[in-house]
């Protein structure tokens, strides 16, 4: 039988098969080389990266949850420079593609990061950070409407040559309105979700479990949540959507498909099987092969309703 | 480090509290006394996250297999699950992980100290220094005799070191906590013996602390093998970090990647 095709485009990117990493669970790439070859991913999305290095928040950073976890790591980096110098050069001998997602305090800052990430030819996309829950100008001030979204977009659309990937919120009431906002302002792509904004307490010593009082939610607990939003921008938007949020297996990557994502990303299911992305991504091409089907493409979309 | 699937041999309880955990792997692996594993293997997404736990032993098995093996106490939901799974059953394992104790040299005087389920990373490294030409004693601290590890278990074989149990109840051993007894060790130390000394040490969090104020006080070495709440145990979540000085300033360093083991005083306690 032929090898079905597991190949996507995310409008001008074309990508060997749909699984990305999520940024924030994959370090910079390298960390998962001990546990397989990571340019067998249709790209790598690397920790979020901002114009200086940043320190991240207080200890008390994770609590585990019911089937998934907060977190409050406040966008701990090692700043684009040393990313460009140290990192980049490693992610393209080891043959990976791989995109970076980009955060800043101001709109100004930014664009400043998506400029300097521009000379990287390497580098196959940028993802906007609009939607970091955890650091308060980590993004939400312009995620968390279509204005915002819209002068973000505009911006990071002016800086770069590179393919813009918008990665949204879900603590919004309308995602696919700010979807929409990110398509008109120029946007390749958008990404979601990002983790939902939750919050754990002690009831015995009365206090926070985290450090930031609140946290992102992720895991297998918000994929319904995820699929439903997916499925809301798909029919709203004209440009290629990257579904996010508790991908666990093969099937929950299909899910996601199936809805219209053109591509999908794996996040906290990185931290319990560092193999998690391969896995998923043999196990799409399984599937294809099982049901006899020549592609993603044949597949991707087709929900019955 | 590796990502492996592997087979329970046998999960017995021993005392109130332990857990002896033994894992049949596909190869061996060779680790530093302090490294741990992420373990998983309880069926379904809750809890989601694998558990760190210090590797108490790792050998080679028949057939160029191996063998890795833990002990651990039931604390939450992931060990009370662990802990019901039986012979045959299958886990992921991701291991060796994490900075382990340096041994440094021989000729030094090493002080391990082991509180509650500590014991577990502190006696491989006895274990390694049993081997060697140097000298080391054990100080053993828990809430009651019950919580001591077994005698059987003590590393060493006939040249165990000097083996110092503490309850705090007074069950066996000393009539107090193993602070006490390190401290005031400590105190009477002569000179030349605090520059020879380098304390080794896993168990609560002020246990730790105490130590390594006293540990400073006198000015001796100590490196500490810190716990905390991990997603990923392999240095991509950033969720585990500790407060570690860097300079004048306080740095966020990951447990499971930097540590588990710090130089005592470097930890902002």
């Amino acid at each position: 039988m032929v090898k079905p095709d597991l190949s996507v485009s995310l409008g001008s990117l074309r990508l060997k098969n749909p699984v990305m990493s999520a940024s924030g669970t994959f370090g910079y790439g390298l960390e998962f080389a001990p546990f397989y070859d990571i340019s067998r991913l249709g790209a790598v999305v690397v920790k979020g990266l901002s114009l200086a290095p940043t320190p991240g928040n207080p200890p008390g950073r994770i609590v585990e949850t019911a089937s998934g976890m907060l977190n409050a790591i406040g966008l701990q980096n090692i700043g684009v420079e040393r990313f460009m110098a140290d990192v980049a050069p490693q992610l393209e001998g080891a043959g990976a593609v791989f995109a970076a997602n980009i955060y800043g305090r101001t709109a100004e800052e930014y664009e400043a990061v998506a400029e300097r990430l521009s000379g990287l030819s390497s580098l196959a996309a940028i993802e906007v950070n609009a939607s970091c829950p955890n650091v308060k100008e980590g993004g939400m001030a312009f995620g968390a409407a279509p204005e915002g979204i819209q002068r973000l977009t505009e911006r990071v659309r002016k800086a770069t040559d590179k393919p813009v990937w918008v990665k949204l919120s879900p603590n919004v009431s309308d995602i696919a309105s700010v979807a929409a906002a990110a398509e008109a302002s120029g946007a390749d792509a958008v990404s979601l979700i990002n983790t939902i904004v939750g919050m754990a307490v002690d009831h015995r010593t009365r206090r926070p479990k985290l450090s930031n009082t609140t946290g992102g939610l992720s895991g297998p607990a918000i994929k319904p949540v995820a699929l439903r939003m997916v499925w809301e921008v798909c029919r709203r938007v004209k440009i290629p959507v990257i579904g996010i949020g508790g991908i666990q297996t093969a099937a929950d990557a299909l899910e996601f498909l199936l809805v219209g994502a053109a591509a999908v990303q794996v996040g906290t299911a990185n931290f319990r099987n560092p193999r998690a992305c391969v896995e998923i991504l043999e196990g799409i091409e399984a599937f294809l092969r099982e049901e006899r089907l020549s592609g993603i493409a044949e597949y991707r979309g087709g929900l019955l309703l | 480090m590796q990502f492996v699937a592997g087979k329970i041999v046998r999960n017995e309880g021993h005392g109130e509290i332990f857990y002896r955990l033994e894992v049949a792997i596909p190869e061996p692996v060779e680790f530093t006394p302090g490294q741990f594993a992420m373990v998983s293997g309880w069926p379904g997404n809750d809890p989601l996250l694998p558990r760190p736990l210090a590797i108490f032993r790792a050998g080679a098995a028949p057939k160029g297999k191996g063998t890795a093996e833990f002990v651990y106490k039931v604390v939450g939901r992931g060990t009370a699950l662990l802990s019901g799974m039986h012979p045959g059953e299958r886990l992921s394992l991701t291991l060796p992980l994490g900075r382990g104790f340096d041994l440094g040299r021989d000729g030094r005087l090493y002080w391990l100290v082991g509180g509650g389920v500590g014991f577990s990373s502190v006696f491989p490294a006895a274990a390694a220094l049993a081997g060697r030409r140097t000298e080391f004693e054990m100080f053993l601290g828990s809430r009651t005799r019950e919580h001591l590890p077994p005698k059987e278990w003590t590393p060493g074989g006939s040249a165990p070191g000097r083996v110092h149990l503490c309850t705090e109840d007074g069950t066996a051993g000393y009539f107090g906590r193993v602070t006490e007894v390190v401290k005031e060790r400590l105190a009477g130390l002569s000179a030349a013996d605090v520059s020879r000394l380098m304390i080794l040490s896993c168990g609560p969090r002020e246990m730790l602390k105490e130590i390594a104020f006293a540990a400073a006080e006198r000015g001796a070495e100590m490196q500490a093998a810190l716990e905390n709440h991990m997603a990923c145990g392999f240095g991509v979540c950033w969720g585990c970090v500790v407060a570690l000085r860097d300079g004048e300033k306080v740095a966020y360093r990951r447990v499971c990647k930097e540590g588990p083991v710090f130089d005592a005083r470097e930890v902002v306690w």
